[in-house]
């Protein structure tokens, strides 16, 4: 049956690269928000799912990587003393994951003394790190009053910008349109690199040392380097979202309370993503980005259209409102009616289609 | 590889004033069923994790050949040719038997997460090669139709033998087995027995058995260790072993008052 999956796969991938040419700017932009949650959630799904370590601080690293990309593809600006490497955005974009993953690793030695919420509650000070850093290091991050515009991405002199006309099919292919396909490559990749990695050793060991370190051990995994190696790598994932996230607001703002683009409601979203498509479950981190980061998104496309929620102020319905409510419940309810998830659902099928006779015991 | 000895030489154990073990030694032979008994509590377990450095001993030393095994990492302990199954199994219950398993090949196979992640050739390779060994060893565990069934479906009889397996997985030189036959039933033992008989004949490895079963440890081991209390109260033969008043007294006097 593998074949029909890969047909699944080969065809929703079709889908995803025709959809500019049908979509509006608003609704393409939708979409590019939730595969930045989705490279995020990938990230998490295996450290928190995988390897069995609870983090808070993907915000932070999504801070991290959003500034150094910033930092190394910006330029030397004199009047605002901002710090710029002009490197091309590429090499930025490497960087900046490479950056990320080395933080994560630095918060390794903290993640191997603690355990379960209290390894939540800690990692949950980068947040607040993040915060402190994003107002004090201005040079860097542009403070939060203006912030600082990222370096459009580019590559081999390709722009993902307005810049020069360029039409398919009738479609002009603007800003919109050309970061949808750089966000759909970089998801690609990390996609695939991610199911690679957790159907061979280095997921394997991730799997042992959440389920029984002691055994891990024995069977000859060094459970500090695992849990390391796993932090680095769920940061380095964080990281390449905080560059897609500064490309798609097309500014790096950090934020001026705990609650932002890079807070705690982040953090909180991001393990609201990996709960509901099933922890440890890659395809599922899929769809959980798509129902937590997709739907403020979407109904604020709606609720425009068809005037809802045109409450504002204090106490008002809006989409973020209304969605964060929607996600809380899907939580409560795959906690306590399917542990597994979305994820957990998708294999039963699955399994009903394959083999009806098993599925229906 | 060839089987070495295993020394373990005056270990003492100590948490707080309990003394787990109280200056125990005892030699595995290559190449021998050795079983260590004892009656609930005895320190078989504390044993066991002593060997692997899980628990790090007060006093004492072990060895394996040349190697001190109390001054190694855990994690070393694969790569010295030690396998060993776990009292409660310790799988990961909603793995597959053969993930499960092939997790014993760690210590053989090589790669990063970039190099598992795009799926090297050579990765892809090796990664084949050993699954095929880690199903064979399965076949023989007598679990070759469940490699795909996730650990968490099996009945318990199952579930040890993947233990077993994930063990023997390591390729060892010496296989530590911590109470194989807990919790099944007469038949179930008597296979499992069976199962040992052959590890042993047809990969000619060395095996330290803990066991509560004295029928099964009787059977077919060479030599026999009692603890009670965290001592070694006797060292022998199964003949020797079951003649000995002490062993009488303290082992199946408590199996008496168990089963009463
Ligand atoms: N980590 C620990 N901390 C404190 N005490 C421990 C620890 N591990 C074992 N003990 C104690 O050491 C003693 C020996 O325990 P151990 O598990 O080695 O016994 P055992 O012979 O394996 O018993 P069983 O047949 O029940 O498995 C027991 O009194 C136990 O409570
Ligand atoms: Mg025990």
């Amino acid at each position: 049956m593998w074949w029909v999956r890969a047909l699944l796969w080969l065809a929703l991938l079709i889908v995803l690269l025709a959809l500019p040419l049908y979509l509006e700017a608003q609704w393409l932009r939708a979409g590019e928000y939730m595969m930045v949650g989705a490279v995020g959630a990938i990230g998490l799904t295996l450290l928190t799912g995988q390897a069995g370590q609870l983090s808070l601080a993907h915000a932070f690293f999504l801070l991290a990587g959003g500034t150094a990309y910033t930092v190394l593809a910006g330029g030397q600006e004199g009047e605002r003393n901002l710090v710029g490497f002009n490197l091309p955005p590429l090499l930025a974009l490497l960087g900046a994951v490479a950056i990320t993953a080395l933080l994560g690793i630095a918060f390794a030695p903290v993640a191997g003394r603690l355990r379960g919420i209290y390894l939540g509650v800690a990692s949950l000070a980068l947040v607040f790190l993040g915060l402190y850093f994003g107002q004090a290091a201005e040079g860097l991050t542009g403070g939060t009053s203006t912030g600082r515009a990222p370096e459009p991405f580019s590559l081999f002199g390709f722009e993902f910008s307005n810049e020069g006309d360029l039409e398919i099919l009738g479609v002009p292919f603007r800003q919109s349109e050309r970061v949808w396909y750089l966000f759909l490559g970089l998801l690609l990749i990390a996609f695939l690199l991610a199911l690679g990695a957790v159907r061979s050793r280095v997921g394997r060991s991730w799997r042992a040392v959440r389920d029984n370190e002691a055994a891990a051990a024995v069977m000859g995994v060094s459970v500090a380097r695992a849990k390391a190696g796993a932090f680095a790598v769920s940061s380095a994932y964080a990281g390449l979202a905080g560059v897609m996230t500064v490309l798609w607001f097309d500014i790096l703002k950090p934020d001026e309370s705990e609650f932002g683009t890079y807070g705690i409601n982040v953090s909180i979203a991001f393990l609201a993503m990996v709960i509901i498509g099933g922890l440890g479950s890659v395809p599922g981190a899929l769809v959980g980005a798509v129902v937590v980061n997709g739907l403020p998104q979407v109904l604020a496309l709606y609720s425009t259209k068809l005037g809802w929620f045109t409450g504002t102020g204090e106490g008002a319905f809006t989409p973020v409102l209304i969605s964060s409510f929607v996600y809380g419940a899907a939580i409560i309810l795959v906690v306590l009616f399917e542990p597994g998830g979305l994820a957990a659902i998708g294999r039963r099928i699955a399994g009903r289609l394959s083999n009806p006779a098993r599925g229906r015991e | 590889m060839t089987p070495a000895e295993l020394r373990v030489e005056n270990v003492t154990l100590r948490f707080g004033g309990l003394r787990a073990l109280d200056s125990v030694s005892f030699d595995v032979q290559p190449g021998s069923l050795h079983a260590l008994i004892g009656p609930n509590g005895a320190g078989k377990s504390s044993c066991f994790n002593v060997i692997c450095g899980l628990y790090r001993a007060s006093e004492g030393r072990v060895f394996f050949g040349d190697v001190e095994l109390t001054r190694q990492r855990p994690n070393r302990l694969a790569r010295l040719g030690i396998g060993r199954s776990f009292q409660n199994a310790a799988l990961s219950s909603h793995s597959t038997v053969l993930d499960n398993v092939m997790l014993g090949r760690f210590a053989l196979t090589r790669g990063g997460f970039l190099e598992c992640g795009l799926r090297l050739p050579w990765i892809t390779r090796t990664e084949r090669r050993h699954a095929e060994r880690a199903a064979e060893i399965c076949e023989f565990l007598g679990i070759g139709d469940v490699l795909h069934t996730p650990v968490g479906a099996l009945p318990y009889g199952a579930v040890k033998r993947v233990d077993i397996a994930r063990a023997l997985a390591v390729e060892p030189a010496l296989l530590l087995l911590d109470e194989p036959a807990a919790g099944m039933n007469a038949a179930e033992t008597a296979e499992l027995a069976h199962t040992i008989h052959e590890i042993r004949a047809e990969l000619g490895i060395s095996i330290l058995l803990v066991e509560h079963d004295m029928g099964l440890v009787m059977g077919i081991a060479d030599r026999v260790s009692v603890l009670d209390f965290g001592r070694l109260i006797a060292d022998g033969t199964p003949a020797e072993v079951q003649a000995d008043p002490e062993v009488v007294r303290a082992y199946l006097g408590t199996d008496h008052k168990e089963n009463a």
